[in-house]
């Protein structure tokens, strides 16, 4: 299946911000944007539901921290008992700096893999490179042209007030 | 977007205020009379939680200027007020050194002949030195925090990016002779207190628990001032989510180096170090202990972990009270114990101080928010901070 989409490229983060807010106001489906940094009020402008990520987070540093500690627990007090300086078998203190680094190691790693997989960010996953400059200088927001009543002109003249730089119609394989 | 007016204490508020800081000076000369042994004590924890307000709103700036950071330039007059409080807290610490005999054991000559690690440490612990050193800290302090605020409202003026440039390197030298000095201020003044004792990790744990206070209690005013209108439409909820963000962060460190001092001594588990832990750890104590842990962690974490919760101005409040209450917690739990063996208790001794600290910190800081423009106006900042809408 294919899909046609019209990639619309500005040169500025305020043009981006301001064209994404106006293409959602006249009904256009935004399907990504791509910019050179992390644009500060752009997900808000896109309408973008806020992040998930969150509770995977919680999820992995919960799952860390109770399996370390089960782990810690299991090995100095059930399997081959340690007395250390005469403190109790299961003492929880001794057991926190390592419980709290595996959870943090957990929580970490485990969401930038989460991010990664969601974003389809893998090898051998189908490039999605729309733009180039959209990596380096520029800023790209791309509608999707979803019937035949979509018309390029139109856009043209919505996003006349933000500077557009350049403006290209694609047609993506999926 | 400045369409700001500046800030006035209504005068019945002004006088109520100055009113409750008298009758808590007046309430501590007596204590000093009457029950010295309990009074200086508590002098020099409410003096102490003043001095930290001050010295935490020099070093909010002061970060600011050396990390080139933007958004809290809209807000960065609140802290500015509070430093008010260092040269009178500075006055006041001077005169707590009438009080060395109350409070610091190695200043008693009989206590000094019978202890050997007395008599090692007597070198640095005794009362010339100490009242030398003290002076020093606080005309550093003073010297260059007044330096950073000259420059700030001078810029009100003129404008100049010098003042800016010059902020920059004063502010950078005052972290680095701050970072030195309070954690030499802090063993000295508190550490000292139980003179057998020592923790490497003390003043890094005393730094914590004063940023932490310190943000806590610029988000306090900042809010108070926000929902009288004071800075129109300038304080977005983006600045209460940065704020809430350095709490939570800060809250979790706190909580971070209480534990790295905690662990180490209860690992080693020798005498004379686990006898600060053991006098805390039984009856009234060990409540007050978990008392601490609670309200300046536990309930910082989890209240402020979702972002929502760090945007909504009536919990970031509330959560801000339970931790500027917690700081008192945190400095009655490490000042109070030598001189109350039998559990916490608290008296007119223990409230008259505090309340005189904390109603004296508000009139001063809002005295001093009173005499300046309530934004950095020609900060060539401020465009960037009121640009946070995110």
């Amino acid at each position: 299946m294919s899909r046609r989409i019209l990639v619309n490229v500005f040169g500025s983060e305020e043009d981006i911000v301001g064209a994404a807010a106006r293409a959602r106001e006249g009904g256009y489906t935004i399907l990504d944007a791509y910019t050179p940094f992390a644009v500060h009020g752009l997900d808000v402008a896109m309408g973008i539901r806020p992040t998930r990520l969150a509770y995977v987070c919680l999820a992995f540093g919960l799952t860390g921290a109770i399996a370390k500690l089960g782990f810690q627990i299991w090995t100095s007090a059930w399997d081959w008992p340690v007395n250390v300086g005469g403190k109790p078998l299961v003492s929880i203190p001794a057991f926190v700096p390592v419980t709290f680094e595996v959870m943090v190691l957990f929580a970490g790693v485990g969401t930038v893999l989460a991010f990664l997989l969601r974003s389809r960010l893998f090898p051998g996953a189908a490039p999605k490179a729309t733009y180039f400059r959209a990596t380096d200088d520029q800023f790209v927001l791309v509608l999707e042209e979803r019937d035949a009543s979509f018309d390029v002109r139109n856009v043209e003249a919505l996003f006349r007030p933000f500077k557009l730089l350049h403006l290209e119609e694609q047609i993506v394989r999926e | 977007m400045l369409s700001h007016r500046s800030f006035r204490m209504t005068a019945p508020f002004r006088q109520s205020l100055l009113a409750v800081t008298g009758a808590g000076v007046v309430a501590t000369c007596a204590g000093i009379v009457l029950s010295p042994d309990r009074t200086w004590p508590n002098l020099l924890l409410a003096n102490t939680y003043l001095m930290s307000l001050a010295l935490g709103g020099v070093l909010f700036v002061a970060l600011q200027y050396v990390s080139h950071a933007g958004w809290a330039t809209v807000i960065r007059r609140v802290p500015e007020a509070m430093t008010l409080a260092l040269p009178v807290s500075g006055v006041v610490m001077i005169l707590i050194l009438f009080g060395i005999p109350s409070l610091y054991e190695w200043s008693h000559p009989s206590a000094v002949e019978h202890s050997h690690v007395l008599q090692a440490k007597a070198g640095w612990l005794n009362a010339p030195f100490f009242v030398i050193r003290t002076v020093a800290y606080i005309g550093l302090w003073i010297a260059l925090s007044s330096l950073i605020l000259r420059y700030s409202r001078a810029q009100d003026l003129d404008g100049s990016i010098d003042h800016t440039l010059r902020n920059r390197r004063v502010s950078a030298s005052f972290i680095v002779v701050f970072a030195f000095t309070f954690t030499l201020a802090s063993m000295d003044w508190i550490m000292s207190l139980q003179p057998h004792w020592y923790s490497t990790i003390f003043g890094v744990y005393n730094f914590s628990g004063l940023f932490l206070n310190a943000l806590a209690t610029i988000t306090v005013v900042v809010i108070l001032l926000r929902r009288r209108g004071y800075f129109g439409t300038a304080v977005t909820e983006a600045h209460l989510h940065d704020l809430g963000k350095l709490i939570f962060a800060f809250s979790t460190f706190w909580m971070y180096i209480w534990f790295s001092q905690y662990i180490l001594i209860w690992y080693a588990n020798i005498p004379e170090e686990v006898r600060f832990y053991t006098m805390r750890s039984g009856g009234g104590w060990l409540t007050l202990t978990i008392v601490n842990v609670l309200f300046n962690w536990l309930i910082p974490f989890v209240v402020l972990m979702p972002a929502w919760a760090k945007r909504s101005e009536g919990l970031l409040l509330r959560v801000c009270m339970i931790v500027m209450l917690g700081h008192w917690i945190d400095l009655f739990w490490m000042i109070l114990p030598p001189f109350m063996k039998d559990g916490p208790t608290v008296s007119l001794w223990e409230l008259a101080p505090m309340t005189a600290g904390i109603c004296g910190f508000f009139l001063l800081t809002f005295t001093s928010l009173g005499k300046h423009k309530i934004f950095p106006v020609k900060d060539p900042y401020l465009g960037e901070s009121l640009a946070q809408d995110h």
